[in-house]
């Protein structure tokens, strides 16, 4: 493994354990994507083999069906300790967001009423700051009020290693192992380590999925990479972005923005 | 072709005065070399169009709607890039002196820094804190440019000037100016290309002179630190799971474990899917030791030549992140490694006034403030000096609500304590148990420790104590009360109350309390001990185990009460030296637990005690 990724594999374990040490009853969503197989793996890593906490997938209903069957498939291989959690049906949602952000905002409902339920005080997502600007300003554990809701204005300060972690019942932590990677570096790790994808990211037909979504919101794009290694040289030429086929990022200048600051991932 | 593959990526900070162009000059490279996503320029530029507004490149990293409406960055962002010879990662500082905590989030991660000056504008005061918290922050050497050249004509001589006064500024911080750099933004000189306005510029352009920097190991010491981060049980094995933050560890290093002071090898090392044969600075392992020693989360692990130090007192420069003023009497959580302990600061020794690198003359500090103070703990804490070893010697302050101040520990005038503890078992070497302390914890199932009592006659040490030590019997901890006027009917019959049969009186007590924790106890020792200085001596003798609970009643409170009837006889004159009336009663300083029994009722008050004992001593 080259030296940049093992770096960014050690940094994630250290968030790993930090976590597991500090925060009291975390768990981890697995939203069956590439990134969050890439964290799954690198909880196998920190905890030695195993994960002593569980993983929650927020369902959409929505997903393909290539999705639902790789996650069956691997909650089996993996012996997955997975909850799963249904989202309120589009009525309920802010219906002032344009139509697919407002589909995209069930899942934050769905998030909150599971965290909720279970009293999760941590929930572990593989956000990366290179994906979209205001990911970018995240922090590693990034504190929620009950409502889900993140004040990007007034965000704790994080440094040589140390958080807060001294925080209200009512609030839950974000915790953002995947931060500091970009998505080369997660398609390089996912070569070194065999970590197992979805087949909707290779190509079929001269399309690709480069980022996975809920069916109806997401497009392919162009792209005759059929292997992994095709898509890290696809990528190292690439000028587009990686969410360009999720239309809920391009319907509104700040649409994202207002899902994140609701409790979107 | 990109060479990333053997090469780390570089995380460069830019920092200086608000609006003198970090986001604008950070939007201009990334446009100039290419790498800006064609539709979200397109994007960007139709947006700025709707509202009317001239596009700046500076738009391109304020991403977030609100800094765009108010001109300004509010966070830090971070920006990924690649030049022709490797991939970088840009974290873009704000300037307002508000976001000093985010300024700081920023640079604490950096490999390289960035200080922009604007040319028209000046030398400002965020220009000089920026510069006088990197220096903080650990970082030795800036690359500095001098951005708006267009607005001063791209004249030479005014740039010599602002030049030359930035420098002497940043060599009397202690900070090298690697290269200086005369550029503007918005017209894109010097960026990428020399540019054809400044002919008497005879250095590298930025991206030349970034791609040939050359990045500092942190760190290269060759010591071991190993802090403990966790530990896992895994089947019968007993996982120290941790990241090493100097040094080498295999299978068969030794190592010596502080505050314990146990030295052991590492038996076998554990890394999923398979360990390698040896790890290094940054690898985030497990261990497994061939003895079990007592090991717990925020031990430190080191060599056995140069462990760090063990100390409770320090020195440190610290910045000052909270509105609240600092409090003397207050008890703040430090974190250092991964480690936990509570501190006071005993004193402010100085504030530094940032732009005339003088003292200020006020008391205390406000926000952003840069001061340096003394720090003191109850527990014996192992820690590096900043010039030996930057990853183990900075550490946080918290109050109860956040992180209120970071610091660097200079401990350069503090002796080592691990050795005074050592050196007065002179001629005595003590036998070996024969079974070992951990093993007796591990068959009871939580750790040995002094839970020791302090406070007046009558303030409810020995009623809490009994209740204490029933109820946590009935939850199958071992432990037992020892009680100061049980005590004096035996072992103690020969002392009376003077100042020094007091000292010997909690001496024999400390003595005994310290065999029942080798017998894997908890041992509740309800003792007035008035003074402080004979509370430390007990402490001392098993600081990592040593709780101190100040029961607090006042004097009136105490003599209403007056169970045994003791403080009648005192006030008429009948006892002699009796605490609170005729001698004096020393209340904590730093008590780890505060009982107030004239607020709590018994009740309340052995609850207290008793969640306090289980979370400090079960595994």
């Amino acid at each position: 493994m080259h030296r940049n990724l093992r770096k960014l594999e050690n940094e994630s374990i250290y968030i790993f354990r930090q976590a597991y040490r500090s925060i009291p009853n975390v768990a981890l969503l697995w939203s069956l994507g590439k990134d969050s197989n890439v964290m799954l793996w690198l909880a196998f890593k920190a905890f030695l083999g195993r994960i002593p906490f569980p993983l929650v997938h927020v369902d959409t209903g929505k997903k393909f069906k290539e999705m639902y069957s790789f996650r069956d498939k691997y909650v089996k291989k993996w012996k997955l300790n997975l909850i799963k959690g249904s989202c309120p049906s589009i009525e309920k949602v802010d219906s002032t967001l344009p139509p697919a952000a407002r589909s995209a905002a069930r899942k934050t409902e769905g998030l909150r009423k599971i965290i909720k339920e279970k009293n999760f005080r941590g929930i572990i997502a593989g956000i990366r700051r290179d994906e979209q600007g205001t990911r970018a300003k995240e922090r590693i554990f990034s504190p929620r009020s009950d409502s889900g809701a993140w004040d990007i204005k007034n965000q704790p300060p994080e440094f040589w290693d140390q958080s807060n972690f001294n925080y209200p019942k009512s609030v839950h932590v974000r915790i953002h192992p995947l931060l500091g990677w970009t998505e080369l570096d997660i398609w390089e790790y996912i070569k070194y380590e065999k970590i197992p994808v979805v087949d909707l990211y290779f190509s079929k037909n001269g399309k690709r999925y480069r980022s996975l979504g809920d069916e109806d919101i997401t497009s392919p794009v162009k792209s005759s990479a059929k292997t992994i290694e095709e898509i890290i040289e696809e990528l190292k030429v690439s000028k587009t972005s990686e969410r360009s086929g999720r239309k809920m990022d391009h319907e509104e200048e700040n649409v994202f923005e207002r899902l994140r600051t609701k409790g979107y991932m | 072709m990109i060479q990333n593959n053997d090469f780390d990526v570089p995380k460069i900070v830019i920092v200086g005065h608000v609006d003198h162009g970090k986001s604008s000059f950070i939007g201009r490279l990334l446009y100039d070399i290419g790498e800006i996503q064609k539709e979200k320029f397109g994007e960007l530029k139709k947006a700025s169009k709707k509202r009317g507004e001239e596009f700046e490149f500076a738009f391109l990293l304020d991403a977030l709607q609100d800094e765009r409406d108010q001109g300004i960055t509010i966070d830090t962002t971070r920006i990924f890039f690649k030049t022709k010879k490797r991939k970088y990662v840009f974290i873009d500082a704000p300037g307002h002196k508000e976001f000093i905590r985010n300024m700081i989030t920023g640079a604490a991660s950096a490999d390289i820094a960035i200080l922009i000056v604007d040319v028209k504008d000046g030398i400002k005061q965020q220009t000089k804190k920026h510069s006088y918290l990197l220096k903080l922050l650990g970082i030795e050497k800036v690359i500095t440019l001098y951005n708006k050249m267009d607005k001063i004509s791209y004249s030479e001589s005014k740039f010599l000037n602002i030049k030359a006064e930035l420098d002497e500024f940043l060599s009397n911080i202690g900070i090298e100016s690697y290269t200086s750099l005369p550029i503007s933004s918005k017209k894109g000189d010097n960026i990428v290309s020399l540019s054809k306005n400044m002919r008497w510029y005879h250095g590298q352009s930025f991206v030349e002179i970034l791609d040939g920097y050359k990045i500092q190991e942190n760190n290269k010491s060759e010591f071991i630190r190993f802090p403990v981060q966790d530990i896992y049980k895994l089947g019968d094995k007993r996982v120290i799971v941790g990241r090493i933050e100097s040094g080498k560890i295999k299978s068969g290093t030794k190592l010596i474990f502080l505050p314990s002071n146990e030295s052991v090898y590492v038996k076998t090392l554990e890394v999923w899917p398979k360990a390698k044969k040896e790890y290094e600075v940054g690898d985030c392992i497990g261990i497994t030791l061939s003895d079990e020693i007592f090991v717990d989360k925020g031990n430190m692990g080191s060599d056995l030549e140069r462990p760090p130090k063990l100390t409770n007192r320090f020195e440190s420069r610290v910045f000052w992140l909270s509105k609240s003023k600092i409090l003397f009497n207050k008890k703040y959580l430090m974190k250092i490694n991964t480690g936990e302990y509570e501190v006071s600061i005993n004193k402010i020794k100085k504030i530094i006034d940032v732009e005339s690198l003088t003292e200020k003359t006020k008391i205390n500090v406000q926000k952003n403030d840069i001061c340096e103070v003394v720090i003191h703990s109850s527990e014996l804490i192992p820690m590096d000096d900043y010039s030996f070893n930057k990853s183990t010697s900075r550490f946080c302050l918290l109050d109860e609500k956040e992180i209120v101040a970071g610091g660097i520990v200079d401990i350069r005038n503090y002796p080592d304590q691990r050795e005074y503890k050592d050196n007065f078992k002179q001629n005595i070497v003590p036998e070996n148990y024969a079974v070992s302390e951990i093993d007796r914890s591990i068959r009871f199932n939580h750790r040995p420790g002094i839970v020791w009592l302090t406070g007046l006659s009558g303030a409810g040490k020995s009623t809490i104590a009994k209740n204490v030590e029933k109820r946590l019997f009935h939850k199958n901890i071992n432990i037992f009360s020892l009680d100061g006027d049980n005590l004096r009917i035996g072992l103690n019959k020969n002392l009376n109350f003077s100042p020094e049969d007091r000292t010997e009186n909690i001496r024999r007590t400390a003595e005994v309390a310290n065999l029942f924790t080798k017998a894997g106890f908890i041992v509740l020792v309800s003792l007035i001990s008035p003074y402080r200085s004979e509370r430390k001596k007990a402490r001392d003798i098993r600081p990592e185990i040593f709780r101190e609970i100040y029961i607090e009643a006042s004097v009136e409170v105490c003599s209403k009460r007056d169970v045994k009837g003791l403080y009648a006889k005192a006030i008429k004159g009948e006892i002699k030296n009796f605490t609170g009336i005729s001698s004096p009663y020393e209340p904590p300083e730093m008590p780890n637990l505060v009982i107030n029994t004239s607020r709590c009722s018994v009740e309340e008050s052995v609850r207290k005690l008793e969640e306090y004992i289980l979370k400090e001593f079960s595994f």
